[in-house]
C-alpha cells in the first residue's frame, strides 16, 4: 500500500467511526453555540461593534472548540489500545499523521460550516457573496489548526496532564495563524480589497505548509513509545 | 580552573559595562536618564534569541544522536531564554512608562516578544509538568524545533497585524560613538553571562541526572 493509500485508509476509518457515532461533531457544534452565547453577554455584540470584534469572537469560538476536538483524535486510539496496532503497520509513520490530520481538517471544517449559520443569525449578517471568500479562510485556518494541532494531540496523548497541556502547547503556537484568520475575516466582512487580503492568505498558506511538512518529519518522534 | 578564569573575565567585562553605562556614556537628550535601560534591554533581547536558537540546535541534535548532553543544552538554553525574555519584558515597560506615558502598548515588537516568550514558557511546562521523565527529552525536542520555526512567522504576522502603530525604535537606530561603544561592551558582558550561566546550569543538570540514576540503582538493589 502506498503512503497516500495508508493515510487515506486511516482517514476513512476515522470518518466512518465519526459518522456512526457523531460523538465529536454534535457536542462541538453545540460548544461553539455556547461560546457565541457567552461572548454575546460579555461584549454586547449587536450593532457597530460587530465588525470590530465579531471576527475575533468567531475564531476564538473555533479555536476553543478545536482544542476539545483535537484532544479526542488520539484519545479513542489510546482508550482501546488501538494506537499500538496503528503503529505496527509497516512503512512510514507519517502516513498515520497525514490520515489523522486530514480527518481533523475535515472535522474542523464541518464544525465551522455547521455553526456559521448561528453566527450569521445572532449577529444579523445578511448572507451574501462574502461567504465564498470566507470559506477559503476557513479552509486555510483549519489547515493551520489541524497541522500543529494533530501533532500536539499525538504528543499530549502520551503526557501526564494531557487535557491541560494541549491548550498550553497549541494556543501560543497557533497565534500567528489566528491573527491572520481574524484579520482576513474582518477584511471580508468589511468588503476589503483583495490586495489587502493577499498577505494574510499567504501567511496562512505558508504556516499550513511549513507545519504540515515539519509535523510529517517529526511525528515519528512524537509518537514513539 | 578554566571556568574560574572565565568567571574573572565575565566579572571584569561586567564591571567595565557598568562603569560605561553609569559613569561614562553621556545621558540621552530627549529621554534623559531612563534611556540607560537600553543597555540592559537590547542585550537581553539578543541573548534571549541566541538561547532560543540553542534550544533549536540542541533539539535537532538530540533527535539525531539521542545523546543526553544535547537535551541538557536544549532544556537549559530554554530556561535562560525565558529568563532573558523576562528581563526584556520587565525592562521594556519600565522604559516605556516615562517615554510613552504607558507601560504597555499592543504594538508589533512588544507583542511578538510576548508571544515568543509564551511559546518557550510552554516548552518549560512540557518539560516540567507534562512528560514522564523518559519521554520529556524527546517531546521537548519536537516542540523545541517547531517553536523556533514559528518565531519568524510570529514576527511576520504581528507586523501585518499592526504595522501602522509603531512607537518602538527600529533595529538600526543611529547612536553617538560613546553610546555605540557602550552598547558593544554590554553585548559582550551579556553574551559572556549567558555562556557562563549556561555552562553552570548544564553542569547542574548533568549532576541531577547522575544523582537520579544512582538513587534508582540503590532502590533497585534494596
Amino acid at each position: 500500500m502506498s503512503f497516500l493509500g495508508r493515510a487515506l485508509a486511516i482517514l476513512r476509518k476515522d470518518l466512518q467511526a465519526e459518522w456512526r457515532t457523531k460523538e465529536r461533531l454534535s457536542p462541538m457544534v453545540f460548544f461553539v453555540l455556547l461560546v457565541l452565547l457567552v461572548f454575546n453577554f460579555s461584549f454586547e455584540l449587536g450593532g457597530a461593534a460587530l465588525r470590530e470584534i465579531g471576527p475575533g469572537v468567531l475564531w476564538s469560538a473555533y479555536v476553543f472548540a478545536s482544542l476539545l476536538g483535537l484532544g479526542r483524535s488520539f484519545a479513542d486510539e489510546r482508550e482501546n489500545d488501538a494506537l499500538d496496532a496503528l503503529l505496527l503497520a509497516p512503512g512510514d509513520r507519517g502516513a498515520v499523521y497525514l490520515g489523522k490530520m486530514l480527518g481533523n481538517l475535515i472535522f474542523l471544517l464541518a464544525i465551522e460550516l455547521l455553526s456559521l449559520p448561528f453566527f450569521i443569525l445572532f449577529f444579523n449578517l445578511s448572507p451574501g457573496f462574502f461567504l465564498v471568500p470566507l470559506l477559503g479562510i476557513f479552509l486555510l485556518g483549519s489547515a493551520c489548526l489541524a497541522s500543529v494541532g494533530t501533532l500536539f494531540a499525538a504528543m499530549s496523548n502520551n503526557m501526564r496532564l494531557r487535557e491541560l497541556l494541549l491548550p498550553l502547547l497549541l494556543l501560543p503556537m497557533i497565534l500567528p495563524a489566528l491573527i491572520s484568520c481574524i484579520e482576513a475575516t474582518a477584511l471580508i466582512l468589511a468588503n476589503g480589497r483583495f490586495e489587502k487580503l493577499l498577505p494574510h492568505l499567504q501567511m496562512l498558506g505558508v504556516y499550513a505548509v511549513v507545519f504540515t511538512v515539519l509535523s510529517l518529519m517529526l511525528f515519528e518522534y512524537a509518537i514513539e513509545e | 580552573m578554566r571556568s574560574t578564569s572565565f568567571s574573572y573575565l565575565l566579572f571584569a567585562t561586567m564591571l567595565i559595562a557598568l562603569g560605561a553605562i553609569f559613569l561614562w556614556v553621556p545621558t540621552e537628550q530627549e529621554m534623559g536618564i531612563i534611556q540607560r535601560i537600553f543597555y540592559f534591554h537590547v542585550p537581553s533581547a539578543i541573548c534571549a534569541f541566541i538561547a532560543f536558537f540553542l534550544v533549536f540546535v540542541g533539539s535537532v541534535q538530540y533527535l539525531r544522536t539521542r545523546e543526553d548532553k544535547w537535551d541538557r543544552l536544549a532544556l537549559c538554553a530554554a530556561e535562560l531564554g525565558v529568563v532573558f525574555g523576562l528581563i526584556v519584558l520587565i525592562s521594556g515597560p519600565l522604559w516605556a512608562k516615562p517615554v510613552w506615558g504607558v507601560y504597555w502598548r499592543w504594538e508589533p515588537r512588544l507583542t511578538s516578544m510576548l508571544i515568543t516568550f509564551t511559546i518557550y514558557a510552554a516548552y518549560l511546562m512540557v518539560r516540567d509538568y507534562g512528560a514522564h521523565s523518559t519521554q520529556a527529552p524527546r517531546l521537548g525536542a519536537v516542540f523545541g524545533i517547531l517553536a523556533f520555526v514559528n518565531v519568524p512567522l510570529v514576527y511576520y504576522s504581528v507586523d501585518l497585524w499592526a504595522a501602522d502603530q509603531q512607537l518602538h525604535p527600529p533595529r538600526n537606530v543611529e547612536l553617538a560613538p560613546a553610546m555605540l561603544y557602550t552598547k558593544w561592551i554590554c553585548y559582550a558582558a551579556f553574551f559572556l553571562l549567558l555562556l557562563r550561566l549556561l555552562a553552570q546550569r548544564m553542569e547542574l543538570a548533568r549532576i541531577e541526572t547522575a544523582v537520579a540514576r544512582l538513587r534508582q540503582k540503590l532502590s533497585d538493589e534494596v
